[in-house]
């Protein structure tokens, strides 16, 4: 139904962090962080509030500045490319939020409408802007609307839906948008299961289809349906790897010294959370259930 | 508030500010000003409720109000005029407010951009601000004194002084709407590949729409107030008639003049409120 990514354009290619360090004022948020992502990976990110699971995406579209390392997409350094070349990559990368982060006062089809603005010329921005999307990209809009269960909301306001329709239709903006990297920030940490189901699986079928696939996840339990899992603690990778390999253990050492999911001072005396042995492995441990975080 | 600068330990405290040095200076400094104010300015309640002075010929005078025909036709002809110079002021303010409060909206994010660019950023976001300061600052019954001189008497120096007050006032607040939208929306079109102009178009504007609808009726509602005293300086609008009726010491019809002021005052208040009540955020 929905086409393989741009065949004209080169694709993005590896992506490769090299000794990344982002720094806030004073505390990092990335420290040290070498990783490297294959094209068409399906890879889940964890690790507790603050860990540095945004910090890491943001600066994968450069919206934070590096205080040290390199980023390399397809071999060439992200940072130093030219607002043209940035603008290029910034197209193939479509973003998914926790908060949805649509304009609430524009039209779900409007806000659908934007996984293509990076594409299109000053004309077509002023058309789109003054007469709405036309042609062939509004039948695309309907017929990915369509496909998140959303046929004919296009013109209702998005702020009237309620926050699992949004977060659709953030999915049909990025089946419109077809990207090449899809950076999935925390998906599903406010919406209801039946839409967790559906955006997953639209988001696994855009993976199967070519595009590589980044997802932060406070559920552990989501996360170990990916192949490969990054846990992030204060900054730094402390696990990469499949999820078999992922034990109680070392997720109770990843989630230590945060009892309620919050960026709390890491307490050495607390290394191991001792409510897991009282809850078993069973239930989740505060903080890694994706709601007491919020 | 005279809680010691030391924590007691198991005491929080309330909400009002905590002792320190700087809130003493503080009241200090206002304890003074106050004093200093009041005598500066001669105030005194005894004087003003004592005087014999023509206060209450002038009040008395007033009673009954003139309600003649003519009359009446002056406050009507007198109101319009006052109207329509504050629904314009308001109009063309906004209209000339807009492109100035877009060129004077600080993009929060600079990320990745060169010191060149960061330049050409700056250079029309402080010119655009320094024009709506300069709009702004200087009062619209200063504007009508400068418009007056340049063309003459009547309603059209006095539209000018509150378009372009207005356009100070608008361009200020607008900008400051635009900046204060939530920014996660835009930062999400950024990241993208919108450029600046799509992020503004598609992310910025449409948050901040309701919010310029709501700030531009309410300069309407405070152009009217300050139309009906343009015309102390000779800008037009029931301000001109009300001088010029004191001037000849005609009372009654001062007293027709604003008391259909404020009633004309009130209603468009009302009806500003109404309207912004019902915007949809």
């Amino acid at each position: 139904m929905i086409s393989s990514p741009r065949s004209k354009e080169k694709p993005l290619g590896r992506i490769a962090l090299e000794d990344v360090t982002v720094r806030f004022s004073k505390a990092p948020a990335l420290e040290d962080v070498t990783i490297e992502v294959e094209p068409g990976e399906r890879l889940a990110v964890i690790g507790a509030s603050g860990a540095g699971k945004t910090t890491l995406f943001r600066v994968l579209t450069r919206s934070v500045a590096l205080t040290s390392g390199r980023i390399a997409v397809g071999g060439r350094d992200l940072y130093t490319l030219s607002k043209k070349e940035l603008k290029g990559v910034r197209r193939r990368v479509g973003t998914i939020y926790q908060a949805y982060n649509l304009v609430p006062q524009l039209p779900a089809g409007i806000n659908v409408a934007l996984g293509e603005v990076g594409g299109m010329g000053s004309l077509k921005t002023l058309r789109t802007f003054l007469a709405g999307p036309e042609g062939a990209l509004a039948k695309r809009i309907e017929e990915t609307l369509e496909r998140v269960g959303l046929s004919g909301r296009a013109r209702t306001r998005t702020a009237d839906l309620s926050g699992g329709q949004q977060q659709r239709v953030a999915v049909a903006r990025l089946l419109v948008q077809r990207p090449e990297l899809i950076l999935a920030d925390e998906p599903f940490a406010a919406v209801d299961p039946v839409t967790t189901e559906r955006v997953t699986d639209t988001l696994f079928e855009l993976n199967d289809e070519g595009a590589t696939l980044l997802v932060n996840l406070h559920d552990v339990n989501i996360a170990r349906r990916f192949p490969r899992i990054i846990a992030l603690r204060e900054g730094r990778p402390v696990f990469d790897g499949s999820p078999e390999l992922l034990t109680e253990e070392k997720l109770s050492r990843i989630y230590a010294g945060d009892p309620y999911g919050t960026a709390a001072e890491p307490d050495p005396e607390t290394q191991y959370d001792v409510r897991r042995h009282v809850e078993g492995s069973a239930r989740l441990v505060e903080g890694r259930d994706g709601i007491s975080a919020h | 508030m005279a809680s010691p600068p030391t924590e007691h330990p198991g005491r929080m405290g309330g909400a009002i500010p905590r002792f320190s040095w700087k809130t003493a200076l503080a009241v200090l400094v206002v304890l003074g000003l106050t004093g200093w104010s009041f005598a500066g300015t001669k105030f005194d309640l005894v004087e003003l409720f004592t005087s014999t002075r023509p206060i209450e010929k002038f009040i008395s005078g007033m009673f009954p109000p003139d309600l003649s025909a003519a009359t009446l036709r002056t406050t009507a002809i007198g109101l319009l005029e006052t109207f329509q110079m504050s629904f314009l002021g308001a109009l063309i303010g906004a209209i000339a407010a807009f492109p100035l409060a877009a060129l004077a909206t600080a993009e929060a994010a600079t990320v990745g951009s060169s010191r060149r660019e960061r330049l050409l950023r700056t250079v029309p976001y402080r010119l655009s601000r320094f024009v709506l300061n300069i709009f702004r600052s200087i009062p619209d019954i200063l504007w009508a004194l400068v418009f007056v001189i340049a063309v003459g008497l009547g309603p059209f120096p006095g539209t000018l002084a509150l378009a372009v007050h207005s356009a100070g006032i608008l361009g200020k607040l607008y900008s400051e709407t635009l900046e204060a939208v939530p920014v996660r929306p835009v930062e999400a079109l950024r990241a993208t590949g919108a450029s600046p102009l799509q992020s503004f178009l598609f992310g910025r504007l449409p948050q901040a729409m309701s919010g310029f609808t709501s700030l531009t009726l309410y300069q309407w509602e405070c152009n009217i107030r300050s139309a009906t005293v343009l015309g102390l300086v000779g800008a037009g609008g029931i301000g001109q008639q009300i001088i010029i009726s004191m001037n000849l010491f005609d009372y009654p019809k001062v007293a027709t003049l604003v008391g259909a002021t404020i009633i004309v005052v009130l209603l468009v208040d009302r009806f500003s409120a109404a309207v912004r009540k019902r915007l949809v955020y």
